[in-house]
């Protein structure tokens, strides 16, 4: 068993992953849900998978899928996410700033 | 829940794979099975932290306010990435 090569890939991916986009949205999908584990399993999972087809397709993935395209599905997800928390907040502002303008109740 | 979480995160990182493809790949001479445990240990602990670090924010922050943040933050990121892609699908194109 080759500790030190798995010791210095542990180090080198978990200081990628470390602030990168991945754990910056399992931040805010954790904080604005109240099921961690589920967040914890679904965001784990996704990014063993994701390594696994890296490891097993190489760099094939990005030739039958072009990155960018990826990249740009991912924005558009994160988009979708960010849309689904700020419209029910902007919906809420209004809904209290009319009720502040027109009575008390 | 899990389901979106598993494809955004899933999407993102496929992206994002070749990084870590070049690594992979680059071990395959050695041991790739020991360089795919460490990275999937290391990815699996990183999503452990965000998750904690979410938990700790819910704990600490109104719920509002860190709706708002989330939310910020996420179209940010989605802006970020999507002005990124497009401007290298630009490029490719261009050339």
């Amino acid at each position: 068993m080759d500790f030190p090569l798995l010791i210095s890939t542990f180090l080198t991916v978990f200081l990628a992953e470390l602030g990168d986009k991945t754990q910056l949205a399992t931040v805010a999908i954790s904080g604005t849900s109240n099921r961690p584990l589920a967040v914890f399993l679904g965001s784990s999972s996704a990014l063993v998978l994701a390594s696994l087809l890296g490891a097993f397709a190489g760099g094939s993935v990005a030739t039958v899928i072009p990155s960018d395209l990826l990249q740009l599905l991912a924005s558009v997800g994160f988009l979708v996410i960010g849309g689904r928390l700020l419209v029910p907040l902007v919906r809420d502002g209004e809904a209290n700033s009319d009720g502040d303008q027109t009575s008390e109740s | 829940m899990l389901f979106s979480t598993f494809t955004t995160v899933f999407v993102a990182e496929l992206g994002d794979k070749t990084q870590l493809a070049t690594l992979l790949l680059s071990a395959q001479s050695g041991s790739p099975v020991l360089v795919f445990i460490g990275a999937a240990l290391a990815l699996i602990s990183s999503s452990l932290v965000g998750v904690l670090v979410g938990q700790w924010l819910a704990k600490t922050l109104p719920p509002e306010r860190l709706e708002l943040m989330a939310g910020v933050l996420m179209v940010a990121l989605g802006i970020w990435l999507g002005l990124q892609a497009a401007s290298s699908l630009w490029l490719n194109a261009a050339s």
